[in-house]
């Protein structure tokens, strides 16, 4: 009689966590057209709509031409928004749908729950991010002055959105609750800290405000990797980065721990 | 027994189902504005995050009034015309879903006050988000009326053709996945490229002319006319053009109808 009780395996249950892991790459990739060109398509015609509309009225900011200024935010607000998007209806849907326990039956430990869907919100993130960067890079040819700062933000920022969206798809009971999350904090903070317009244009109240945002942080320094200028420090960007995302890790890993509002 | 089936046979009220197109029209506008929060808000938060941002990225720019004013009337119009195809769209796609289609289908209606029913629904709910936005956008814009008639004409002229379009394309398609691929692909970029937040002038000479063949170009510009005066084109080539399009998805859509195309088994 094989004991069934125990854990047949080392410390991490590899195979379960890459099954999970590509049970949530599988999930996006396979509605590509939704998942990965209409944020690609939807990033071109901001860049489109802002160029046209205030491209011949503003001719620099902080020193860069407009467009340079902008591609970097736009990017990264695609990635923001999709690595939000793919963890929280992952889990959203499997709760209403009730497969939430395909989920909570397998021998998985919270940390390895956590991994897993967290991977899968980065992975869309970064995959997101990285074609529409290329799609904008075949209309305006920025450079790249600081590639570590490109890849630690697009990765960073992935796992930020990809844990928030965790949290908002188990705290959610139906939908509407993740619509208004979506409609009213995610995609707002996305607009307002700093993707179209330099902080330092802000009234200075604001600023300090927008300086307590980790949103702005993002965008500041997933630039300052692409046109070496920075509103904030740079180092500063990186150590809010690390400490919110370990934060975060630390909560959705206690919400896995507990089951809180995922089991009975 | 006998008077029973003959009873049930015959329409027993006169050219129009009054009674039957008013309960149509109410249970779609009530569904498609049920959640407040989501419905109205949505699509006003959506345009004044629109507005500040402009704003902000031209503080301190002397084009930074002017360009708001402009935008204002596009952003009002679009979110009116938004509301309307989600309704139209949405609608049937769900109810096809949830095999409830039968409801609509069995209920004593002809093919035209079924048309009738859902595009006057969603104008209906298309007008309660414009004006919903109209009001927000007050706090940041000089809102005016250079032209009343244009206002109510294209206002009524855009929101029936974004539900025709909506109504089209809700009864041809299977999935979810088709409704939100015409919304991201088709009409966001063709709505938002044809003058919502810039005018067309700025396209080159070949774009614009492209422009003039997108129906939805004359509902933003022929709108923008009825508030600022401002046009790019001819207002009453936009009224022929959009009463030339609604009529002919509005007989199309009258044809599935009467057809049962992709609603009756």
């Amino acid at each position: 009689m094989i004991p069934l009780a125990s854990r047949r395996y080392g410390a991490v249950n590899w195979i379960g966590l890459g099954t999970l892991y590509g049970k949530e790459v599988r999930r996006f990739w396979t509605v590509a057209t939704q998942t990965v060109l209409a944020p690609l398509v939807t990033g071109l015609l901001f860049l489109a709509i802002f160029v046209l509309a205030l491209g011949h009225r503003i001719d620099t900011v902080d020193g860069q031409s407009y467009v340079d200024f902008l591609v970097p935010g736009l990017i990264m607000m695609t990635i923001a928004q999709n690595a939000f998007a793919n963890t929280s209806s992952s889990l959203m849907i499997a709760k209403v749908q009730g497969n939430i326990v395909d989920l909570l039956m397998p021998p998985l430990n919270a940390v390895e729950l956590t991994i897993g869907v967290a991977g899968g919100g980065v992975t869309r993130g970064v995959v997101v991010g990285l074609t529409t960067g290329l799609a904008m890079f075949a209309f305006v040819h920025f450079g790249i002055a600081h590639p570590a700062f490109v890849v630690f933000h697009a990765v960073a920022a992935s796992l930020l959105m990809a844990l928030l969206g965790m949290l908002t798809g188990i705290w959610a009971e139906k939908f509407d609750h993740l619509a208004a999350i979506t409609n009213f904090i995610v995609t707002p903070l996305s607009f307002l800290s700093g993707t179209f317009y330099s902080t330092t244009r802000l009234p200075e109240l604001w600023q300090h405000i927008a300086h307590l945002n980790p949103f702005f942080y993002m965008i500041d320094g997933f630039r300052y990797g692409f046109i070496g200028h920075a509103d904030a420090p740079p180092e500063t960007g990186l150590l809010v980065m690390l400490g919110v995302d370990a934060v975060l890790l630390l909560v959705v890993h206690s919400w896995f721990r507990r089951g809180y509002r995922l089991k009975a | 027994m006998g008077m029973t089936t003959g009873r049930l046979g015959i329409r027993r009220f006169g050219a129009v189902n009054g009674l039957g197109l008013a309960t149509l029209v109410k249970r779609e506008t009530s569904r498609g504005l049920s959640d407040y929060n989501y419905h109205l808000l949505g699509p006003v938060v959506t345009s004044l995050l629109y507005l500040v941002v402009f704003r902000l990225a031209l503080h301190g720019n002397d084009g930074g009034k002017s360009i708001i004013d402009f935008m204002t009337p596009g952003l009002i119009i679009y979110a009116a015309c938004e509301k309307a195809y989600e309704s139209a769209a949405g609608s049937f796609i769900f109810d096809k879903h949830e095999r409830i289609i039968a409801d609509m289908l069995m209920a004593p209606l002809t093919a035209l006050e079924r048309l009738l029913g859902y595009v006057g629904a969603d104008c209906l709910g298309g007008l309660v988000v414009g004006v919903a936005v109209a009001i927000a956008c007050f706090a940041f814009a000089g809102l005016g009326a250079a032209h009343p008639w244009a206002i109510a004409a294209f206002g009524l002229l855009g929101m029936a053709l974004y539900s025709l379009i909506g109504v089209l394309v809700g009864i041809w398609a299977e999935k979810w996945d088709h409704y939100s691929a015409m919304h991201t692909f088709v009409l966001v970029p063709f709505s938002y490229l044809s003058g919502v937040f810039f005018p067309i002038d700025v396209l080159s000479p070949p774009l614009q002319a492209l422009m003039h063949f997108n129906p939805l170009f004359h509902v933003i510009d022929g709108f923008r006319y009825g508030m600022t005066g401002q046009t790019s084109g001819d207002p009453l080539v936009h009224v022929a053009v959009l009463v030339g399009v609604n009529l002919v998805l509005g007989g199309w859509a009258y044809r599935w109808f009467r057809s049962g195309y992709k609603l009756k088994p």
